[in-house]
């Protein structure tokens, strides 16, 4: 008998349907797998034996022919053993229940449990958009599916569950749908800019990173609270919205790094260590390609800490996609598209002793070896960091009583309002925030008057910086003006925006 | 083009293997067009080892390697002034063992003006840099500024003169190398518009006892030296000694007593040097006048600002927002402005300090 079950194929984020079909013929025992399976779903076939067997079905002793169509594409992961199960038990008719409308996921145990799976959320999303609406899922990734809306979830425990509700059994519920809302109240951050105490600066730099979606340097002797500021960039950013949070977790479930929650409701904060390779960042694999720290720091903030420490060639692949906010990422069984749009917050030591700026430590470096140490960071990657912030040389201990400090909440009520003015700015433009400005966009929305591009002039020429620096603190100041709601770039913005340049390659 | 006797002595400079002691003492046998090579061999032999005298006098001889020398000086743009030179700077005479050729490269009408040199170390702080800068840019209104090419306070020194165009550099290495590297692009500019020299051939690596002999260069180029800042041992020391025994003005920069890059400072001020806080301490010594730059006005904001920075010597952006009960990114602005009014500098870490 011949039988055919729907399951879905994770290409990048995007889910494709694949067919599994199953032949029960008179003839030789045998038992084969054809399609394109890879080792894990070659595998599948002694897991699916054991599993309807511990399930007590019966296995057929025929000559069973499995194929997964189409043909053309690799099949990959463990998600068809399910329906590899359903499909055996069908063809064989032990289950006559009809399945046409059914999508199967999950990956059985030895003794017939549904395991959870990497990638629940953006194959349910691609099959709703090709009209499939009634999905069987292992109880494991019940969280995650119950996001969709629309959606007939069923969370099942094991095979003869599956079998049971096939064949009408009472007692099973669709997953009911959980609202976004819920999942955002209980989140909660570690940080918060009130417990970082003094470094007044780079705590308005980093509100005008965040207002202006800004990449941000921050360099400082160590043990003066860069990581702890770092950390603080994700709580003053505005909440993520649903379409947002999708995104996000789409990523993460094909990464397999979902929580229990189901969804990523907060920003996330990725930082990988300086001995992270360039796949390891950008995204990539042999076969099945996945995503990077870049594209899981989407929408949130990507931490490189000790930025001259990461090899030349892991920071130069972030140029790419720094600018256009995703990153294609080919290999020759073809290519996939990740989008990977967030905040770089990079930090670093002023010098190689890394005492330059230290109020009690003195730098025994020379001018020449703090120029060498700087220039690890390529010209064209430091381009693309538009402020770089000198943290306070202080002993955190040692700061002058400054109380508590502004809560994140405070800021974050700024930057949301900085955020809105933009996003009404650029109506009809192709981007949200001043960060992405072209050279066009500069021309546009940010004329100077006479006085600032005077001030720029003699900034240029007194602080001998480098032509590139230019526009880049023309955007600053666009940023600085959006915060303190000034329609025109004021002659104190630019001038703040020039504070924040110190490490060019020129300096 | 060169008369025979300067020829010589390019070519004995371009021989390896004799240092510049040899060379000077040479210089005596070399002085007419028809060099007495008797008197020469004589003092080879004494000072040189058989195997060096004998490739020494080879190429000395070789009318192959002398157009060898002379066609590649002038594929480098190299020009050469010795000894026997009419535009020889005559202080450079005056001093016990003087280089007897110079390679130059740049404007060398300079070697003929009167010339101010001033040196420090490589730590050297921002502030004081900033100074040095300013009286370097002063100076070269009276005088053709001398120094280094290290970076930190020789940097400074270099940038402050060299829109003047009156500026030479010293080299302690040959034109082939360019050390320290980063000051790659300041080394074309000087050839541009002021003079590099150096006593080494092009090919010469800068070797560490080659700075100490260059030093003496430094100090007999010129009338008086300042030594912007030097640490207990310091090269900048050599060339303040060097300044004292050929009778030069010695002038230093006084620091505080805890400052490491200061104590060789205020040891020379003990020994008798001229202390220096402006141009004008030095001007004033040649008894020479001294016009002040423009005064650069400034608001009430910032100069009250300036008076605070003051006050402190350095002082922290969070601080100062303390003291004037405004917010840090108020006055980040007015601390921006005095930076590119060149009232102050940063130095690291948030804190600024006045010039």
């Amino acid at each position: 008998m011949l039988s055919k079950v729907t399951c879905f194929a994770l290409n990048g984020l995007e889910g494709v349907p694949v067919e599994v079909e199953t032949d029960i013929n008179k003839g030789m025992v045998s038992y084969d797998l054809v399609g394109l399976p890879d080792a894990a779903v070659k595998e599948s076939k002694e897991r699916v034996r054991s599993a309807i067997k511990n399930s007590a079905f019966r296995f057929p002793v025929n000559k069973i022919t499995i194929n997964l169509a189409p043909a053309d594409l690799k099949k990959e992961g463990s998600q068809y053993d399910l329906s590899l199960a359903v499909s055996i038990l069908k063809a064989d008719g032990t289950i006559s229940a009809q399945t046409d409308d059914i999508v199967f996921l999950g990956e059985l145990a030895l003794d017939g449990n549904l395991r959870p799976v990497a990638g629940i959320l953006p194959i349910l999303i691609s099959a709703r958009a090709k009209g499939f609406s009634k999905f069987i899922v292992p109880a494991g990734n019940a969280n995650e599916a119950s996001y969709i809306e629309g959606a007939e979830v069923y969370a099942l425990k094991s095979l003869r569950d599956v079998a049971g509700f096939l064949s009408g059994e009472e007692g099973f519920q669709p997953v009911s749908s959980r609202s976004f809302s819920a999942a955002q109240t209980s989140r909660k951050y570690d940080c918060d800019m009130s417990l970082v105490r003094g470094q007044s600066v780079a705590k308005r730099a980093l509100e005008i990173a965040v207002a202006g979606g800004h990449n941000i340097l921050l360099a400082g002797p160590p043990g003066t609270g860069k990581t702890m500021l770092a950390r603080c960039l994700p709580t003053i950013m505005p909440d993520m919205t649903f379409g947002e949070a999708l995104e996000v977790t789409k990523i993460h479930s094909v990464a397999g790094a979902l929580s229990e929650e189901g969804i990523v409701s907060s920003r996330p904060f990725r930082t990988p260590h300086h001995t992270a390779t360039t796949v390891s960042l950008c995204g990539g694999g042999n076969s099945k390609i996945r995503p990077g720290e870049i594209s899981m720091a989407h929408k949130g903030v990507l931490f490189l800490d000790e930025l001259p420490e990461y090899t030349r060639c892991a920071l130069e692949s972030l140029r790419q996609p720094l600018e256009d906010r995703v990153i294609t990422i080919t290999r020759a069984g073809g290519a996939v598209t990740f989008p990977a749009d967030f905040i770089l917050c990079a930090s670093m030591n002023p010098c190689p002793c890394g005492n330059y700026g230290s109020a009690y430590l003195n730098c025994t470096c020379t001018p020449a070896q703090i120029q060498r140490y700087r220039a690890k960071v390529s010209g064209p990657l430091m381009d693309r960091i538009d402020l770089q912030v000198e943290v306070d040389g202080v002993k955190y201990d040692d700061l002058a009583g400054e109380g508590n400090g502004e809560p994140s909440s405070a800021v974050k009520a700024r930057v949301e309002k900085a955020r809105a003015i933009q996003r009404e700015r650029f109506k009809g433009e192709n981007i949200l925030l001043n960060a992405s400005m072209g050279e066009r966009h500069v021309k546009k929305y940010c004329k100077l008057s006479a006085e600032c591009e005077d001030i720029l002039r003699s900034a240029f020429e007194t602080l001998r910086l480098s032509a590139r620096a230019r526009s880049r603190i023309i955007k600053v100041a666009r940023t600085i003006a959006d915060l303190a709601f000034y329609e025109e770039i004021q002659p104190e913005h630019v001038l703040e925006a020039t504070s924040y340049r110190n490490y060019d390659a020129g300096n | 083009m060169y008369t025979e006797s300067e020829i010589n002595l390019i070519t004995l400079c371009s021989i390896e293997g004799l240092t510049y002691k040899n060379r000077f003492e040479l210089l005596n046998g070399l002085e007419s067009s028809e060099p007495d090579f008797v008197k020469c061999e004589k003092i080879l032999i004494k000072t040189l080892t058989g195997g060096v005298y004998n490739k020494v006098k080879d190429s000395f001889y070789s009318s192959v390697f002398r157009e060898k020398v002379l066609k590649e000086l002038e594929n480098d743009g190299v020009e050469c002034v010795t000894y026997f030179s009419q535009n020889y700077p005559e202080p450079l005479k005056n001093i016990p063992c003087p280089p007897i050729t110079l390679f130059c490269k740049g404007n060398t009408k300079l070697l003929s003006e009167r010339a101010f040199a001033a040196v420090g170390s490589r730590r050297t702080q921002p502030e004081v840099l900033k100074a040095l800068k300013t009286i370097s840019e002063e100076l070269s209104r009276h005088f053709t500024v001398v120094s280094g090419i290290a970076d930190g306070a020789d940097t400074a020194v270099l940038e402050g003169a060299i829109e003047s165009g009156k500026v030479i550099s010293v080299l302690a290495n040959g034109f082939d190398h360019v050390y320290p590297s980063v000051n790659a692009p300041l080394l074309k500019r000087l050839v541009k518009k002021g003079l590099v020299i150096t006593e080494y051939t092009s090919k010469t690596k800068p070797e560490k006892f080659n700075f100490p002999v260059r030093n003496r260069i430094i100090a007999g180029l010129s009338e008086g030296v300042l030594i912007a800042s030097a640490a207990e041992k310091s090269g900048a020391l050599i060339t303040a000694h060097y300044a004292l025994e050929y009778d030069r003005r010695v002038f230093a920069i006084p620091y505080s007593i805890n400052v490491k890059s200061g104590a060789g400072c205020n040891a020379l001020i003990k020994e008798g040097a001229t202390l220096c806080r402006n141009t004008l301490d030095i001007l004033d010594d040649f008894g020479m006048e001294f016009k002040p730059s423009e005064k650069v006005t400034l608001s009430k904001e910032e100069s009250e600002l300036l008076s605070l920075i003051r006050e402190t010597g350095a002082a922290f952006v969070p601080d100062l927002a303390v003291k004037t009960g405004k917010k840090p990114y108020e006055i980040i602005p007015v601390l921006s402005k005095l930076e590119i009014k060149g009232f102050i500098v940063r130095l690291g870490g948030n804190r600024y300090s006045a010039v």
